[in-house]
């Protein structure tokens, strides 16, 4: 029953977090949904760990994708395949590392905690983190979160604990843990959506160290790909189509959107028809398909009468250095981090700068062989080839990463637009990223990497080296051109002339048009975004479903 | 950062590694011919361009007490990569080695292949600082770009599974302490991720192929 006329009672168009929770939300609700997402559907069979396939050849990005950068409007445009967004049925948590987090209570007051900053565009959070908090339980029931409960003193209250006990460490874990312990912080573990016990219909996880940036072969880690579709395909009520890139959202002359079009593998042209949409491409995505939509009734793209879609785009800032010991470490068993410190994270001035982010062992460099080879290039003075080179492979096992995740300011400028210069292969404009640093994301930046090999060096490393990533020198002249963690580009807020999206998510303009992935957070936080999107959308579905049954929607 | 450090490691390659990066960002979907990669008959070089990369290989990852990119067969891998997923690197291959060629002609009268091991250092190190006498003007890539790619090249026919036609043997895994594999042997228990227990690798429980 795929004919043109058929109307759905939602159209939810991208299947991360952000749209996949909604998809599982809306259809047990008994609500028909139809759902495109860009990406071709891997199960997890196509998951494995050759590192070739999915780390090198990055299996579930878009191969085909061009996008341009720009520091700012001054200068030269850069074009490539460079946003680094997965492209597949789940989103980016087909490859997340499952870093589970809660907000902070302060995070969602940033502009009144800090007051007004120049150069930047704080904002508060229309919603408080008692309203969320509850969500967020849903969320780490749904995503069979395992963590220490009450082993952060740093870390947003709980009511309940984790649903699953946290994983074991492995050497590198207590590595980290000492050093922590020897500069006066509180290791923990570090929670994470991964099943520590069979949870969910789901296995526990065998450990076999590669899951991150690869999708999970059991699906012992929690995505929408592994929880939220499975549960809403069996409802008989998801009609899911991939490989389909919607273009416009057109609009009826009472100024509701009618539903989606989209293209489709080799370029065809199809429309849906639905009486909702809930927006959910990534904040990168979302901008791009509001500013394609332009019309009549918005000159300057759908739902953009305050000119703030794109706009305000943060990043976070990821500090870091690689830390060599005498000893096997294990980081090619377990999953990315096991042990995390939060005691950095309190937003305090007298350090130079505001706000701050939690720290973490991490297998990044050394999960897997070509990944730490090839990365060891990076570093200046890494001899390039020969015995010398050959040496520094033998450390693999002994090598393991010390990082961080910083809030980055929002700051006006900062955006994504259509490129007026590029089309893609369909003939449509690409999306084009204005970005720049906050001088304090770039104090807060070499702080952070000063701390870090601080704490590797108190945790008994022979030897510290930073790592040479986008961002990790930050300087004025040095800025993150692409970033996993996208948000800040439809903010809420109860302002329509300073947010697109109200408290529910829902344009201030468009009523039948809902928006939950990252785009709408107004700061970005010190941790990981994910739990906080799958919370932010259990939300916003609760009240989606609670409008529809009065007939309100 | 979960979901990120190695893309942003490889996003940073973009800038240390120019080409590296070319050569990641290719390839839609899974190698499907990996099988026929363990076949060591060449598909994209002639002899003397497969004697060539061979050597250039052998710089990159010496022979110690331990085997190098020779025993591991890299040039296999690269020979076989360049037929697939990296087809539009082969033309570029070509003509760098030819320019290679020339150059040991140039400075020590006879071929790349046929050069010692100081004489071909030498030469690489003409490669890395960009001065090549025979670079064709033509080529989208300098003599160094070109040397970045057959040195991530080498490294992941060292190091990427043995069906991919290097790695022979699991010689490059053995060579960094990495034990292969696992998760679909069964994984680790919780006292191999917690250091208690030996890890038995890959290459010790499955008969060679």
């Amino acid at each position: 029953m795929k004919n043109k006329t058929r109307i759905y009672d939602v159209c939810v168009i991208g299947t991360g977090a952000g749209g996949g929770v909604m998809i599982d939300q809306l259809t047990a609700a008994g609500m028909d949904v139809v759902a495109l997402e860009r990406g071709p559907f891997l199960s997890s069979a196509a998951f494995n760990e050759d590192e070739l396939k999915t780390v090198i050849r990055r299996q579930v990005f878009a191969k085909d994708k061009i996008d341009t950068y720009r520091v700012d409007q001054d200068s030269p445009t850069e074009k490539g395949n460079i946003a680094e967004i997965a492209h597949c049925v789940g989103g980016s948590m087909s490859h997340w590392g499952a870093w589970a987090w809660r907000f902070r209570p302060d995070d969602f007051h940033v502009l009144s905690k800090e007051g007004p900053v120049a150069g930047a565009s704080l904002a508060d959070w229309p919603i408080s983190y008692d309203e969320l908090e509850p969500y967020y339980y849903r969320a780490e029931l749904d995503f069979g979160v395992a963590g220490d409960s009450g082993g952060n003193p740093f870390g947003a209250p709980r009511k309940q604990a984790y649903p699953n006990p946290p994983h074991p460490w492995r050497p590198s874990s207590r590595r980290f843990a000492q050093g922590a312990k020897k500069m006066g912080y509180t290791p923990f573990a570090l929670p994470v959506a991964i099943n520590s016990r069979v949870y969910g219909n789901r296995p526990a996880c065998m450990y076999g160290g590669a899951c991150r940036s690869n999708g999970c072969p059991i699906n012992a880690k929690a995505s929408t790909l592994s929880v939220s579709l499975p549960r809403a395909l069996a409802t008989g009520r998801l009609d899911l189509r991939t490989d389909a890139m919607v273009y416009e959202l057109p609009l009826s002359e009472n100024g509701r959107l009618l539903g989606a079009r989209y293209l489709d593998e080799n370029g065809g042209r199809h429309e849906v028809r639905a009486r909702q949409v809930v927006l959910a491409a990534g904040a990168m995505g979302t901008a791009q398909l509001l500013l394609l939509s332009a019309s009549t009734l918005f000159p300057d793209g759908l739902a953009n009468g305050s000119g703030l879609v794109g706009r305000n785009y943060s990043y976070h800032h990821y500090p870091g250095v690689a830390a060599v010991f005498e000893d096997d470490l294990r980081t090619y068993t377990g999953y990315e981090a096991h042990a995390a410190v939060d005691d950095l994270h309190p937003s305090d001035s007298s350090r130079g700068f505001i706000r701050g982010g939690v720290i973490a062992e991490s297998n990044a460099l050394s999960n897997q062989p070509i990944a730490f080879a090839v990365g060891l290039h990076q570093f200046s003075g890494h001899p390039r080839w020969g015995l010398a080179m050959k040496q520094r492979l033998r450390e693999f096992p002994r090598t393991m990463t010390f990082a961080g995740i910083c809030e980055e300011l929002s700051m006006d400028g900062n955006q994504v637009d259509l490129d007026p210069d590029t089309n893609d292969k369909f003939g449509l404009p690409v999306p084009r990223v204005t970005k720049k640093n906050h001088p304090n994301d770039a104090v807060m930046h070499r702080w952070f990497c000063d701390k870090l090999s601080e704490l590797a060096q108190a945790a008994g490393a022979s030897k510290v080296y930073p790592i040479r990533m986008p961002g990790a020198f930050v300087d004025n002249n040095e800025h993150l051109k692409s970033n996993p963690h996208n948000h800040g580009t439809c903010r809420m807020g109860n302002n329509p002339s300073a947010s697109v999206v109200d408290k529910w998510c829902r344009s201030h303009e468009v009523p039948n048009l809902w928006i939950t992935d990252g785009s709408v957070f107004p700061s970005a936080g010190g941790y990981n975004p994910t739990l906080t999107i799958l919370a932010n959308a259990y939300r916003v579905a609760d009240y989606f479903v609670r409008q529809a049954r009065s007939l309100s929607l | 950062m979960s979901n990120s450090l190695s893309r942003r490691n490889f996003v940073q390659l973009g800038t240390a590694f120019g080409t590296a990066l070319l050569v990641f960002a290719q390839s839609p979907r899974p190698l499907a011919a990996a099988a026929a990669a363990v076949s060591g008959n060449p598909e994209a070089f002639d002899q003397a361009q497969w004697a060539s990369v061979e050597a250039i290989t052998a710089c990159i990852v010496p022979t110690d007490h331990e085997p190098g990119a020779l025993e591991a067969n890299c040039v296999n891998f690269i020979d076989k990569v360049l037929v697939r997923e990296d087809a539009a690197l082969l033309p570029l291959y070509q003509a760098a080695i030819t320019a290679l060629d020339k150059e040991a002609q140039l400075h020590f009268g006879r071929s790349f292949a046929n050069a010692d091991e100081n004489e071909r250092n030498q030469l690489l190190e003409l490669f890395e600082a960009n001065k090549v006498s025979h670079w064709p003007d033509t080529l989208a890539i300098n003599p160094q770009q070109f040397l970045q790619t057959v040195i991530v090249h080498t490294l992941m026919g060292f190091l990427a599974s043995p069906e991919y036609g290097g790695n022979r043997q699991y010689s490059g895994w053995k060579v960094v302490g990495y034990p292969g594999p696992e998760h679909h042997m069964g994984g680790y228990s919780r006292a191999q991720v917690e250091g208690r227990a030996a890890v038995l690798p890959v290459w010790a429980v499955k008969r060679e192929s």
